[in-house]
């Protein structure tokens, strides 16, 4: 398109900036803290309604599902934080080791959260079914948020862990390298906004009393 | 806001590099203030209000965890956590004036 | 070879053919295509809004029946807001001229500049296919209040997902243009080397970003308690119709200021032009568009001062509404400032730009009625609030976009249009537009209802004034559109800087080429608008 004689600005937009590529995840994930700020704020006036209601429904969560949830995902952040440190220090396959082991924690998570919601429906506690009509109100309320919530943030797992599968197959083609890493660091941050999310829903949800 | 380097440039200029050790060593301080919160509200007293103000306290503690050291805000440049400041201060001052009109009605 | 440079073809020239405007890269490109599509659904909104002036001219049911009158106004708000006023500035004049007034040739992320374009689109079918199907268009109002949002058997689910996909757009196009000005400035301009239309950019930018998203999971919400049942504001199991009140204006409060700010940019880059002085208080005006920004996200309960709120919380609210008058009464200071001694050219943009001032002067003083608690008990709901907002976002921000039409016609298409017919025009948008909404706000003092298809016949007077300056109005509109259609295709060709003008986008050819600048651009001494034969110059 730019030929020789083509005046070509010092300041170009067509230029990789890793500076902006960071600047504009940053700014991104403004926008997704403030999308699940939007329920937690929804969540905060409810259970300030319904304290009671929301304690209550709140023992038909398992503790422990969401404990080992919470440490997988805290497990996974630390893996692709590695992955980011391997990758700047040139060591590519180590980086991508961490990456696939980072998915695999997602992996882990939606399983468990598979078998967390499909205890749920054995119940009926689920909107539609007979027992979650039969709930008194502030309980379905909770669960409402509940289900919306972890619903929203699941998708952002499945998002996030997509994201990193993209970038380990870049770094194998080897167009994110030790020098041009911003797709690395990106998903990274991606995936530390899912763990920070995470670790608001968990006590919020699972440890009320 | 002056720009000093040119808008070309990679990412490997002069960047600090987060070691093995200091993301193991967050990791570790992260299980354990995950664990405390869950003994706290398993065994500890059943004080409502207190109760999820120090839930929140402690997941607090651990996001400030994630946000310096893993997602690098402690090195990076000063306007990303002016930033994260600046939403987490927004989103506060909606709950506070939301809550406010339950209280008073 | 030869001594003289080989002039670059133009963008338009660069590429040919639809598949190289819809998958373009090029901001220039960017800004048209979103003219042309926020064009058509201008034309769209504003026949509907014709539609409702026809079926107020008289009490009683003239044309269509209140249910469908209902579905009129909604869509009309819907298209309004979403698919005119809130992209407008920003996605058509922002995208073509930031980079350029930046003296750079292209926004931090082109691609996702177009994907922004696509979202806009994608939105706007979504919106557009309610008239298509089951019940037809929502007739909750653009509000879309709950119970009535979450019961009306009318097409709000494909409404609501529009208004979310068209969010991502405004939030994406913000995001692009926050890196832009951060990252892509020319060297030696700093942010108070910036022109002003930059700075209302960025301040606006920074209100898409984070206001945006909250709109954005609250009709989620909506959506969710259609589709799935959960029933987040269904006051049967507890929940609270306020609640989604809140967090829908935690949104669109902000969001007229998504409106205003970059109108108010415009208007900063006319008047220093058409006065050939630099800009009185630069500072105070760039950075009231962030405290305006800033304030803005504070005051949103104004428009719940009857639902059910607490007195307290009211009160609060309508203390903060005072607060955002004033930096916007320091920008209409310093216009009015710049204006004197200056050396007055009247032409077509600088008449937009005034009409802006006298139009927002009234909108913003309405406001201050509306914003005093015991004042708006009696307005709320009336046709008082529709006077109030039609002022400052149609005379206000509409007038600003028309007048950056005819400010920077020449430099995007490389030619003038008629000037006389332009004046004609504008002309007759002014008197039909105060004719059309002026009277709106008497009536709604005297106690007229908004939203109703019918009144009492004590208000039958006024709205005949109100629907007959909506025909000047429209006369106006097609006027304007025809002469700036006719100029584009055959108007004589223009200068590089046909109003001498001192902002980069003047330094390079009508229109600009592929790559905005053909050597590097050179920033005025002293500053953005300092021209040198000003008698406030700096020497």
């Amino acid at each position: 398109m730019a030929d020789s004689h083509t005046f070509v600005l010092p300041n170009s937009g067509h230029n990789f900036d890793a500076k902006a590529s960071k600047m504009g995840m940053w700014l991104f994930l403004l926008t997704e803290l403030l999308l699940f700020g939007g329920l937690f704020l929804v969540y905060m006036i409810y259970r300030y309604l319904n304290q009671d209601a929301f304690l209550l429904a709140s023992f038909e969560l398992n503790v422990w599902m969401g404990t080992i949830n919470t440490i997988v995902l805290l497990t996974s952040s630390m893996t692709i934080a590695m992955a980011i440190t391997a990758l700047q220090k040139g060591n590519a396959k180590l980086a991508i080791t961490l990456s696939w082991l980072t998915i695999l924690a997602a992996l882990g998570f939606l399983v468990i959260k598979y078998f967390e919601w499909s205890s749920k429906f054995e119940h009926g506690l689920f909107p539609g079914m007979d027992h979650f009509d039969a709930l008194p109100l502030g309980e379905r309320l909770y669960f409402y948020l509940y289900f919306f919530m972890t619903g929203l943030h699941a998708l952002h797992v499945i998002v996030g862990g997509v994201f990193i599968a993209v970038v380990i197959r870049m770094i194998k083609k080897g167009k994110v390298t030790k020098e041009r890493y911003s797709l690395l660091e990106n998903s990274g941050l991606y995936w530390h906004l899912v763990d920070l999310i995470w670790i608001y829903l968990f006590p919020l949800f699972y440890l009320i009393h | 806001m002056a720009e000093k380097e040119k808008n070309t440039e990679t990412t490997s200029a002069h960047e600090h590099i987060s070691s093995y050790a200091e993301h193991f060593g967050t990791w570790v301080a992260l299980i354990l203030l995950t664990l405390m919160t869950v003994f706290i509200s398993t065994f500890g007293a059943d004080l409502r209000t207190l109760t999820v103000a120090t839930a929140l306290f402690i997941a607090t503690v651990k996001a400030l965890a994630v946000a310096l050291y893993f997602m690098h805000l402690k090195y990076d440049a000063k306007i990303y956590t002016a930033w994260m400041i600046v939403v987490m201060a927004l989103f506060v001052f909606f709950l506070i004036m939301v809550i406010l009109d339950y209280i008073t009605r | 070879m030869t001594g003289t440079a080989i002039e670059q073809p133009s963008f338009f020239q660069a590429k040919k053919g639809l598949f190289s405007w819809i998958f373009t890269l090029d901001h220039k490109r960017i800004g048209i295509l979103y003219l042309y599509s926020i064009g058509i659904f201008f034309l769209v909104a504003a026949a509907l809004g014709v539609l409702m002036r026809l079926e107020l001219l008289n009490p009683g049911r003239d044309l269509i029946e209140a249910q469908t009158y209902n579905q009129v106004f909604t869509l009309h708000g819907v298209i309004m807001i979403f698919l005119f006023i809130i992209p407008s500035v920003p996605a058509v004049f922002g995208n073509f001229f930031l980079p350029i007034m930046l003296g750079t040739d292209d926004v931090a992320f082109p691609r996702l500049n177009l994907f922004s374009w696509w979202l806009y689109i994608l939105g706007a079918l979504f919106a557009l296919s309610t008239l298509l199907f089951g019940d037809g268009p929502a007739d909750t109002g653009w509000t879309f209040y709950a119970p009535y949002s979450v019961k009306t058997g009318t097409n709000v689910t494909m409404s609501v997902l529009a208004a979310f996909i068209l969010g991502f757009s405004s939030i994406l196009t913000g995001l692009n243009f926050i890196v832009t000005i951060h990252r892509l400035r020319t060297p030696g301009m700093g942010f108070n080397q910036m022109p002003l239309f930059s700075w209302a950019l960025y301040a606006t930018s920074w209100i898409q970003l984070l206001a945006t998203p909250v709109i954005g999971i609250t009709l989620l919400m909506i959506v969710a308690e259609r589709v799935f049942g959960i029933g987040l504001f269904d006051p049967s199991i507890g929940g609270d119709p306020i609640l989604y009140q809140h967090l829908f204006w935690i949104y669109s409060h902000p969001a007229v200021y998504i409106m205003a700010l970059p109108a108010m940019g415009i208007v900063s880059e006319i008047i220093p032009t058409f006065a050939q002085r630099t800009i009185f208080g630069y500072k105070a005006i760039a950075y009231s568009s962030m405290a305006i920004a800033f304030v803005g996200y504070f005051v949103w309960g104004h428009h719940m001062f009857t639902s059910g709120m607490s007195g307290a919380a009211a009160i609060v609210f309508s203390i903060m509404t005072f607060f955002v008058a004033i930096p916007t009464a320091v920008k209409v200071f310093n216009w009015v400032a710049t204006l004197y001694k200056g050396s007055i050219d009247i032409q077509v943009p600088l008449l937009f730009a005034l009409a802006f001032i006298f139009n927002f002067l009234i909108g913003g003083l309405t406001g201050l009625v509306l914003g005093a608690l015991a004042a708006d008990v009696h307005v709320h709901d009336t046709y008082f609030v529709v006077g109030h907002f039609h002022y400052v976002m149609f005379g206000g921000a509409g007038f600003a976009f028309f007048g950056a039409l005819h400010y920077w016609f020449p430099k995007m298409w490389g030619r003038m249009y008629n000037k006389k017919v332009a004046n004609t025009a504008f002309a007759l948008l002014f008197i039909g537009f105060n004719a059309t909404y002026f009277p709106m706000l008497i009536l709604g003092l005297k106690g007229m209802p908004r939203r109703y298809y019918d009144y009492l016949p004590e208000f039958h007077d006024l709205n005949i004034v109100s629907t007959f300056g909506s025909w000047i109005l429209v006369t106006g509109i097609i006027v304007m559109v025809i002469n700036l259609l006719a100029g584009g295709l055959k108007g004589k060709k223009a200068s590089a800087n046909p109003w001498h003008g001192i902002t980069l986008e003047w330094q390079t050819a009508s229109p600009p080429p592929l790559l905005n600048f053909d050597k590097m651009p050179e920033l005025p001494k002293g500053g953005p608008y300092n021209y040198p034969n000003a008698k406030n110059a700096d020497h």
